[in-house]
């Protein structure tokens, strides 16, 4: 697997850096390129059944089979029909036991950026209810707005763990072995 | 040979009678000793080629020659390094084993070779190694030195028969007659007790005094010549591995659609035809390779409990011997690791309940020492792994009691003895009267069976009462392959493992009943069985919601026979499995993914959850 050799990025919350910058929707987002594996064409996907709605399949990555998630539905934005430019960026994502890989789907990557630290401003408050720890911060480049998400924290560990969600499916305590 | 380049020669003092020599200076004795040598045998080369070294038609082969020389000089590395591990008191009782067994493998192949004097001091140190490790012999330091002394002189002689084969013959090794004098001597038991000869006391030479003789004559026999010495073995990162497993599987997906693809197939050209079978040939040959590069023989494993049943029976003041069968049996490394524990808990209890103490045994007219064996064998497509102990059985009675007594039984439920012998797996369970140490808390047979479970495996308990317990394992070869039913819902495919698969139908309308508007059966050869549909327990979309239109399978899982309704069967493969990852650890009735002939995934059902709700039938 090749990977993407660019500067290490310091761990915390320094975040100057390189971007990829990829849409959803009307919105662009950033994701710093070290965590990026590939990014491939839109594929057929498996769907796991009893699964949370953002979570499109798995597909079959070089013989490793990986979860792909529907990064639209995540944030809760409005759905699209695919496109030619709709895309898997596959991304490496820490887990308690260890890095996984995982296909985001998005609605096209346009390029990679660099961006400095005075570019970026920190989230603003949007009240109580919004958690949104996993953005790092808005960057604003060239009169443009692209949101910086810390890919770690869009899929906590506890998220990661429970893609396959808890159904109502019962297993009977049966003695018989 | 590595750090002892000494030989021996006639000039040879006595052994040294002061066993406390350290190892040192023993070594800088022969070191002198080996200039002495060099000085006379070097006007011996003139001489002619030692009588022992008989020509015939085996041993001027070259091929076979080289084939000789680079195992012998396996197996000497081998006992130097046991034979300093038991110097050094680290080692266990399989060490003196291996070296024994080294001796034991070098005399056959130099008999085999007609060189007659390697077999004849192989032969004489096999024999003292016997003793010693049947107990009949302490090994002292100045034993072990007149073995090492052999093992060079061993490896003179073969760089004499090296340097002879390419027609350049180095110094002729000395006779071999006063070391042969010096092991017999050696190997004369002596009188206990004297006080200057500090045995190296230690596990290993104790072990064959307290477990017999024939128990660990059969580790010999069974492997000896089976196992591969360290050094004709690479050691490969696991990821590399399975990647290399991945790649090989994408390969043949590659090669099947290039095969399978249209416009190749009209090609008339017996050439290219050709070319693309030799091709499928080949991906075949280098797939089956991968695969096999991660079986290892199961003896690693096996030889691990040597140490715990000694551990146990010390601390329990039994006596038993621990038999191993078949450790040459292959199967997939993960087995083998996930193995580890159930055996280690299987033993446990063997020795803890099975094994009754030593006064017991007599009392019922059995040897004192009990006997464990350990047993590894291919059934049909089945490693099957036997514990056997000649202990007081399982108390059927008693079992049966405690169930009731716990509410896993009900007290008029009529149950066979394997069912009742299958509650000793229950968590919790246990008719100890007392919680040792070593068990009775009624964990250890519940790993048991999660493990064996795990692993796709099934478990087998033969008792009867006074004589003893067997428990079977049957296994799976290995965890990577299933073979599977490719079947069709809604829009994705899914595979069942064939193993759980009894027959298909067509399901009519005379075969299907339901039962008081709860459940659906279907009349499959005079039985009812449930019915499952696979779209709904899914939570997809069938075809058709007429169970007519679609494909009964009738499966078997934990005991239960049931009828899967899929859409439609898409035909049989043989799947590697895949992990779905932590991600999806979660999904209930999905056992794993799995790439299909066109690159897919497909998805790999896991009967036991999928049906699991069902009530127990038939």
């Amino acid at each position: 697997m090749q990977s993407a050799s660019v500067i290490d990025v310091p761990a915390g919350r320094q975040r100057q850096g390189k971007y990829l910058v990829f849409q959803l929707g009307k919105e662009e987002f950033g994701v710093r390129v070290v965590k990026v594996r590939e990014i491939m064409g839109l594929q057929e996907i498996t769907s796991v059944p009893q699964t949370q709605d953002f979570v499109r399949g798995v597909i079959n990555l070089r013989g490793k089979v990986i979860p792909v998630i529907d990064l639209r539905r995540k944030f809760r934005l409005d759905d699209l029909e695919d496109t030619q430019r709709t895309c898997i960026v596959v991304l490496q994502v820490a887990h308690e036991g260890g890095d996984i890989m995982m296909g985001v789907i998005v609605d096209g990557v346009s390029e990679v950026l660099t961006i400095q630290e005075n570019e970026i401003e920190d989230t603003p408050e949007f009240g109580d209810d919004v958690q949104m720890p996993y953005i790092l911060g808005m960057a604003k480049v060239k009169g443009a707005v692209k949101i910086l998400l810390d890919i770690d924290q869009v899929l906590t560990n506890n998220e990661i763990r429970g893609l396959g969600r808890e159904t109502a499916m019962e297993t009977e305590a049966s003695f018989d072995f | 040979m590595a750090k002892r380049k000494s030989t021996v020669a006639q000039a040879q003092p006595a052994p040294p009678a002061v066993p406390e020599i350290p190892v040192d200076q023993a070594m800088m004795d022969l070191s002198n000793l080996s200039g002495q040598i060099q000085h006379t045998t070097q006007s011996d080369v003139s001489g002619v080629a030692p009588p022992a070294f008989a020509a015939n038609e085996l041993n001027q082969d070259p091929q076979l020659i080289q084939d000789f020389l680079v195992e012998a000089r396996e197996h000497l590395t081998n006992v130097e390094g046991r034979l300093l591990e038991i110097e050094q008191g680290v080692h266990t009782a399989e060490t003196l084993h291996s070296a024994f067994r080294s001796f034991h493998t070098l005399k056959g192949l130099a008999g085999f070779l007609d060189f007659a004097v390697l077999q004849e001091v192989a032969h004489e140190v096999e024999s003292l190694l016997d003793m010693a490790r049947n107990g009949n012999l302490v090994l002292r330091p100045a034993t072990v030195d007149v073995v090492l002394q052999s093992g060079d002189y061993l490896g003179v002689w073969l760089n004499y028969i090296e340097s002879s084969a390419n027609a350049k013959p180095a110094a002729t090794p000395g006779d071999h007659m006063p070391l042969v004098e010096r092991i017999r001597a050696a190997a004369v038991p002596e009188a206990a007790g004297d006080p200057d000869c500090e045995s190296l006391s230690n596990p290993a030479t104790e072990v064959p005094v307290q477990g017999p003789a024939e128990g660990s004559a059969a580790v010999a026999e069974v492997t000896s010549g089976g196992r591969r010495s360290e050094s004709a073995l690479v050691k490969v990162d696991t990821s590399k591995l399975e990647y290399l497993v991945d790649m090989v599987g994408e390969l043949v997906i590659a090669q099947s659609m290039l095969r399978h693809n249209p416009e190749i197939g009209g090609v008339r050209s017996p050439r290219l035809q050709r070319d693309i079978a030799h091709l499928t040939r080949i991906t075949a040959e280098v797939q089956k390779t991968a695969m096999a590069m991660r079986m290892v023989p199961i003896g690693q494993l096996f030889r691990r409990m040597t140490r715990l049943v000694r551990d146990l029976a010390r601390k329990s003041g039994k006596q038993a011997e621990l038999e191993l069968i078949g450790e040459d049996v292959q199967l997939d490394r993960n087995i083998v690791e996930e193995l580890a524990d159930p055996l280690v808990h299987m033993l446990r209890n063997s020795m803890d309940h099975g094994l009754e103490g030593p006064d017991e045994r007599q009392a019922a007219g059995k040897p004192a020492a009990g006997r464990v064996r350990l047993k590894a064998s291919h059934q049909a497509g089945l490693i099957v792994i036997e514990l056997t102990d000649d202990g007081r059985g399982l108390n059927r009675q008693k079992i049966l009691e405690k169930a009731i007594e716990r509410g896993v039984v009900k007290p008029d439920a009529q149950l066979t003895d394997s069912e009742i012998y299958h509650l000793i797996f229950e968590p919790g369970f246990s008719t100890a009267d007392k919680v040792t140490d070593v068990s009775g808390r009624g964990v250890g047979m519940d790993v048991v069976r999660r493990n064996i479970n795990k692993l796709r495996g099934r478990i087998e308990i033969v008792s009867s009462s006074g004589t003893g317990t067997t428990f079977l394992l049957k296994l799976p070869l290995t965890l990577a392959i299933i073979d599977g039913l490719v079947v069709v819902v809604g829009q994705d495919r899914y595979i069942v493992p064939i193993f759980a698969v009894r027959e298909m139908f067509r399901p009519a309308p005379e075969n299907l009943f339901t039962v008081e508007g709860r459940g659906e059966m279907a009349m499959v050869r005079q039985k009812l069985l449930p019915v499952v549909r696979l779209s709904r327990r899914l939570g997809v979309a069938a075809k058709s919601e007429d169970p007519c239109e679609g494909l009964m399978i009738v499966g078997e899982s934990d005991s239960k026979t049931f009828c899967l309704l899929v859409d439609e069967l898409a035909g049989k493969q043989e799947v590697v499995i895949k992990s779905l990852g932590a991600t999806f650890r979660d999904v209930r009735g999905i056992a794993g993914g799995a790439i299909l002939g066109d690159g897919r995934v497909g998805l790999i059902l896991d009967l036991p959850t999928l049906v699991g709700g069902l009530a127990h039938v038939a």
